[in-house]
């Protein structure tokens, strides 16, 4: 199944330049490709200009401050398993890379990517949400910051406007104690596209952040459930309390995946686990971040 | 459409071939350089039969542009050792492949772990070579080539 | 007919002192393999002439064609020829001539073949295809199976009645029947009279695909003098060149003219056996003259437009008595056979005959009924219906020994069919370690230790099951083999079973090698070339290692006849004395002394006077089952001896299920299967290995889902999801039981389809074990689990 569609390829030194070459109406940025090649092949994307922002000093690696973690737009999701700060600092970001495809996937996808195709099984934004994490665009005139919780606009849509490009992804860091679990569920244990994703951040004083993906048209915070669970010690009860909650909080459809009523049964029966996980984990217990937990 | 002219190392080799933009590194390699354990299994990134090392880093040679492989470092499974590797020996000796179709891309990916990791856990190696499809063996004698080569390894 | 029933002497002498027989040799074809020097059909090369076709195909699952314009496509620089079905009129099949080159007047199938591009290079073969229009009327798709039954208009073949079939084949005209295979035993009414208990249930089965990995490929030359070549990736090479030289005989060609080479195939499971893209490499390239022709299938294409397991529907009526005597089995299959069922109905015949299972049923009526409808064409698929039946069969079985209060591997033994028993069409059972199989199976899984899990969510759950299968295929399927001998001594085998993962070629090798004493390391076995390699019906059935295998050993003792015989012309020993040992011709009456093999099979013995004797030594051998026969009365099906014998199985499983999530984790799976004579042990672990991942995989996630206008909904492994490395069961367990087959090489039958058979049926009982709940329709999935217990729960 070769690529039919005829377009000339850039490979831009500078930001300008590329910026310069997405002016362009029929362009399209290419960075790890896994998903703009699929989409190529099947028809459903036809650009005329592929900009491939590799080769742009500063795109890439990590920058660690006090305060937050920038992610540069061309770091893939082998890169986020493999840092070590990514894994002490933003542990949770380090579970759901590890669930995304399979290694020779992983070897070039990036982060700024999977965001930029905003498909709503995405497994790395529930962990964004809850980080609180912004995305960093660069548009032809300024650079501007997007709370994750604004990006997302619909199915495989983005605040990103036509001409901009995103250069990073910063996640705040906190200084509470924090425990954190995302729960996928998929067909199976290998290489699947989520159809229920729970991300759950526990911090210190019982503060509690929660995300979902895969059930609704883009991931979602679910803050009722926070605001239920906030300052309360979490027990049997305040869970049965906040499984009651899912159906307000997630729109799950039925596909060829799964059913809105599996997703919504599972997207209870994950929160429930994420919830005790992301608790026993900030207790210093079991189980380990990456356990399978579904 | 235009032709580009890119060059790459491939296998030790340096090699200068004229690609379209829409050409991916799997066609290139099959049809322009005759890299040929490198197989077409699913075209989309699901199967891993297209998996070579870029720049030291298993890909899809599906999924990669040829163009952006001008200036890098391939290998494929011709490329990986003069001699048989302990792990080509631990696969052949256990009967560990039965087609053989998915044998080159999870060779890559076997290849790329022991790089990383000397003594891998048998989950692990089952990660390692989770995208690398198989339908004749169950995967079982894979993992165990794999563990075999680990430990029998310095 | 007789059945070979006793073992020859000469096979139980060499029984008891095999030396390569039996052992678990490295694979001949594992270095190719492992440094990636094993070629597939689409790593050969063609040169700068070679042409693309890009097949355009049906978007509509049943549709008249009501025009074609290729014109613009025609104009696009680089494209060579567009055809469409007027260029071909030719009709094809292996069992029934029901399907035509390209679509005729209608469509039948989304993805049917309806025209084709061929052009200088692929993306110009598929940007032009692309302006192709093709004008439809579409029509009412007929997509389930009972209802297609059912229907008398608006049929998927009106001209059904005019088709050529074999002859045990019975269409019934002006329906959606294919063909109906009836047997009746006994008296099925005294049968339910008798009973105690009469259980009824039906079962479903939905459509699965092979995946193997290489997707079929295939190069067509017709050359200037108008002779044939094609390469495909197929299991069945001379099947290929007979149907090919059959369906274009009206070019004039003659079978010598088509050529079919087949070099390693990257998987079959039944999906490269007889026809089905290849026939359009033949006809393009007799469009093209002069210049090899191209087509690869897409993934896509794969789920689409090659054969895929049929659907099935089947109704079990079972009568039990209190003792647990089955005292009658009525079942009733609807098969889902697709467009085109010219292999399929063969899978329904095979079904027909077979589907008690392996238990002694005096009192029999099956109705195996093979439908059109308005989907892929069905086809073979590992196991050849038998998985699908299981399914339902085994959970009946063990549903009737649950309502009698019995063990259920009790119940099994109990009714399991033993040597000499009545098979279902009259014939008698061959040797058999049915009950060993089962024994074994049940004491690998602890059965009857009752075994619960740690966590609270999950419960434990056990299942044996048995089986059995034949191997399907017509009467007179016959193989055949060459074997050449080199100057060193080294030898060629030139037979045409496929290589297609299940180690063929070590096997053949293996088998000579007992024979001659010829190392297995000094043995070369060659992918067929119909021009080289002699005669194979096809690589199907898991028939190969006893039929080919039967060839090649055949070949090896005209070879050693010849070697003897020549030993005895020019040196004058008795004949008697001679045997073969360590590549040596060696002799009983003059100990020490030994003729090394290399030294004379290509130029012969030196005698006194210094002249020659000898010459080349080539080994010959061809088997046919003679006894086989598969002509019998169509209303009772008693009379032929249509299979040529079972290998019969047993299987287990221990899982773990998590009520709340409904995902199953195989703890451990268990297949004993009587191979009559291991050849190779690791190679037959192999089998169990892959092939029992492959049946669990049907059970847990697989499936073809369509949509109500027949539209597959997951064409890609993103939506059909085969097993990864992460999704195996903790633990295999294989076991080889051997219980000699009288007419096979060394005793052995084949094995290679049997592993995936039980699979459906084992985790079946297993989630009964565990849950109580009782789910007829394949797959299980933790979907289908999780909410009916959770229903279940709302209900108490």
């Amino acid at each position: 199944m070769p690529i039919t569609c005829e377009f000339e390829y850039h490979k831009p030194k500078t930001l300008p330049e590329a910026l310069k070459l997405l002016t362009d109406k029929g362009s399209c940025v290419l960075a790890g490709g896994t998903d703009l090649l699929v989409w190529m092949k099947e028809g459903l994307r036809a650009p005329k200009t592929v900009v491939d922002i590799k080769g742009i000093a500063g795109m890439g690696g990590f920058t660690l401050s006090a305060s937050a973690l920038r992610i540069g737009a061309c770091v893939t999701f082998s890169e986020l398993i493999e840092s070590d700060v990514v894994r002490k600092k933003l542990p949770m970001l380090w579970e759901c890379s590890r669930t995304v495809a399979s290694v020779g996937v992983r070897n070039r996808a990036t982060l700024a990517g999977n965001i930029c195709s905003a498909v709503p099984s995405l497994d790395s934004a529930p962990a964004l949400l809850v980080y609180d994490a912004v995305v960093e665009v660069r548009g032809p005139k300024a650079t501007r910051k997007v709370p994750v919780a604004e990006w997302f606009t619909g199915v495989k849509r983005t605040a990103l406007k036509p001409g901009e490009l995103v250069t990073a992804v910063i996640i705040p860091l906190t200084k509470k104690k924090a425990g954190s679990c995302y729960v996928k569920l998929g067909r199976y244990r290998g290489e699947d596209l989520a159809q229920v994703g729970v991300a759950v951040l526990a911090l210190a004083d019982n503060e509690y952040r929660v995300a979902f993906c895969a059930v609704g048209p883009v991931p979602t915070r679910a803050k009722k459930i926070e605001a239920l669970l906030s300052g309360k010690e979490l027990d049997d009860a305040l869970i049965a309390q906040a499984k009651e909650l899912v159906p307000q909080e997630i729109s799950p459809i039925t596909d060829i995946r799964s059913s809105k009523e599996y997703r919504l049964h599972m997207a209870r029966v994950m929160l429930a686990r994420g919830l005790k996980a992301a608790c026993a984990r900030l207790a210093g217990d079991a189980p380990a971040t990456g356990d399978n937990l579904v | 459409m235009k032709k580009i002219a890119i060059e790459f190392k491939l296998n030790g080799t340096q090699r200068q071939v004229e690609v379209e933009p829409s050409d991916t590194l799997l066609e290139a390699l099959r049809e322009r350089v005759g890299a040929k354990s490198p197989k077409c299994g699913c075209d989309r990134g699901d199967c891993g039969t297209c998996t070579v090392s870029f720049n030291g880093k298993t890909v899809r040679s599906c999924l990669v542009l040829a163009v952006e492989a001008d200036g890098a470092e391939i290998v494929t499974l011709e490329g990986i050792s003069k001699e048989p590797s302990k792990l080509q020996k631990e696969f052949a000796q256990r009967n560990a492949f039965q087609c053989g179709f998915c044998a080159p891309g999870i060779v890559m990916s076997a290849t790329e772990l022991l790089g990383k990791k000397k003594k891998p856990t048998r989950e692990e190696i089952q990660e390692a070579i989770a995208g690398n499809l198989c339908r004749c063996t169950g995967y079982t004698p894979i993992v165990e080539a794999i563990e075999a080569a680990a430990n029998g390894g310095k | 007919m007789a059945h070979p029933q006793s073992a020859p002497t000469e096979e139980k002498a060499q029984a008891t002192e095999l030396k390569t027989v039996g052992q678990p040799v490295q694979r001949i074809d594992g270095w190719e393999k492992v440094t990636g020097a094993a070629k597939f059909a689409d790593d050969l090369d063609f040169g700068p002439g070679l042409l693309h076709a890009f097949i355009i195909d049906s978007p509509h699952a049943h549709a008249r064609i009501k025009g074609i314009d290729t014109r613009a496509a025609e104009k696009v620089r680089g494209v060579v020829k567009v055809v469409t079905g007027k260029d071909f009129p030719f009709r094809f099949g292996l069992y029934m001539k029901d399907r035509h080159v390209f679509a005729q007047e209608s469509v039948r199938f989304v993805g049917e073949q309806v025209a084709a591009v061929i052009a200088t290079d692929p993306k110009t073969a598929q940007r032009a295809a692309g302006l192709v229009k093709v004008d439809y009327e579409e029509l009412e798709p007929i997509l389930d199976p009972v209802k297609a039954f059912e229907q008398t208009s608006d049929l998927v073949h009106p001209d059904l009645g005019s088709y050529t079939h074999v002859p045990w084949f019975f269409p019934k005209a002006k329906t959606n029947v294919a063909h109906w295979r009836k047997i009746r035993k006994g008296r099925i009414e005294k049968g339910f009279a008798e009973a105690d208990f009469v259980l009824e249930d039906s079962y479903r089965v939905p459509r699965y695909a092979h995946c193997a990995i290489e997707p079929h490929v295939a190069i067509g030359l017709f050359d200037a003098s108008s002779r044939l070549t094609l390469w495909t990736a197929s299991q069945s090479p001379y099947t290929q060149r007979h149907v090919m030289a059959e369906a274009l005989s009206q070019l004039g060609l003659k079978h010598k003219d088509v050529r079919v080479v087949t070099p390693y195939v990257g998987g079959g499971f039944g999906g490269k056996a007889g026809v089905t893209m290849e026939i359009l490499a033949a006809a393009l390239a007799t469009a093209v003259k002069g210049q090899p022709v191209k087509i690869m299938w897409s993934r896509a294409q794969e789920f689409r437009n090659t054969y895929m397991r049929l659907g099935l529907v089947n109704k079990i009526k079972l009568g039990v008595k209190k003792d647990g005597t089955i005292t009658a089995l009525k079942h009733t299959l609807y098969w889902d056979a697709g467009a085109y069922v010219e292999y399929a109905a063969n899978v329904v015949n095979a079904v027909g005959l077979s589907s008690t299972g392996p238990y002694k049923v005096d009192n029999v009526e099956i109705d195996s009924i093979c439908v059109y409808t308005n989907l892929s064409p069905g086809g073979p698929y590992r196991g050849f219906g038998y998985s699908e039946f299981f399914f339902g069969l085994e959970s009946h079985m063990s549903k009737a020994a649950e309502k009698l209060g019995m063990d259920p591997v009790e119940f099994r033994r109990k009714n399991a069919i033993r040597e000499n028993d009545t098979l279902p069409y009259g014939a008698e059972m061959n040797p058999n370690g049915l009950l060993e199989a089962i024994d074994k199976t049940a004491a690998a899984v602890e059965w009857g230790k009752k075994e619960e899990s740690k966590d609270p969510n999950k419960a434990i759950g056990k299942s044996v099951v048995c089986f059995w299968k034949a191997p399907a295929m017509p009467p007179n399927a016959s193989s055949s083999a060459f074997l050449k001998f080199n100057e060193d001594g080294s030898i060629n085998i030139l037979a045409s079973g496929m290589e297609i993962g299940q180690g063929f070629l070590t096997a053949m090798a293996q088998i000579a090698s007992e024979v001659l004493s010829v190392p297995v390391s000094q043995i070369r076995v060659e992918t067929p070339d119909t021009d080289r390699n002699p005669y194979e019906w096809q690589t199907v059935a898991s028939h190969v290692t006893w039929s080919c295998g039967n060839a090649v050993k055949k070949a090896a003792l005209d070879a050693k006849e010849q070697i003897l015989d020549l030993v005895v012309r020019a040196l004058n020993l008795p004949k008697e004395s001679l045997f073969l040992e360590d590549a040596c011709v060696k002799s009983w009456a003059r100990p020490g002394w030994q003729l090394p093999l290399k030294d004379f099979v290509i130029s012969g013995i030196q005698v006194e006077d210094y002249t020659f004797k000898g010459g080349p030594i080539m080994g010959r051998g061809t088997f046919l089952p003679e006894f086989s026969s598969a002509i019998s009365d169509p209303e009772t099906g008693q009379g032929g001896h249509p299979n040529v014998h079972y290998t019969t199985v047993a299987g287990g499983v221990v899982i773990e299920l998590d009520k709340e999530t409904g995902k199953i984790k195989v703890l451990k799976a268990v297949l004993a299967v009587d191979v009559g004579q291991a050849i190779n042990p690791s190679m037959i672990k192999g089998q169990i290995t892959g092939g029992m991942l492959q049946g669990l995989a049907t059970v847990l996630y697989e499936d073809m889902r369509y949509d109500e206008k027949g539209v597959l909904l997951n064409p890609s492994f993103s939506d059909y999801k085969i097993p990864t490395a992460l999704d195996v069961p903790a633990e295999v367990i294989p076991i080889i039981v051997e219980t000699a087959q009288p007419d096979g090489p060394f005793g052995a039958r084949g094995m290679g389809e049997h592993t995936m058979i039980p699979a459906a049926a084992m985790i079946a009982n297993a989630v009964h074990a565990a849950t109580g709940l009782r789910i007829n329709s394949m797959p299980l999935t933790a979907e289908k689990i999780a909410l009916a217990l959770k229903d279940k729960a709302k209900g108490s």
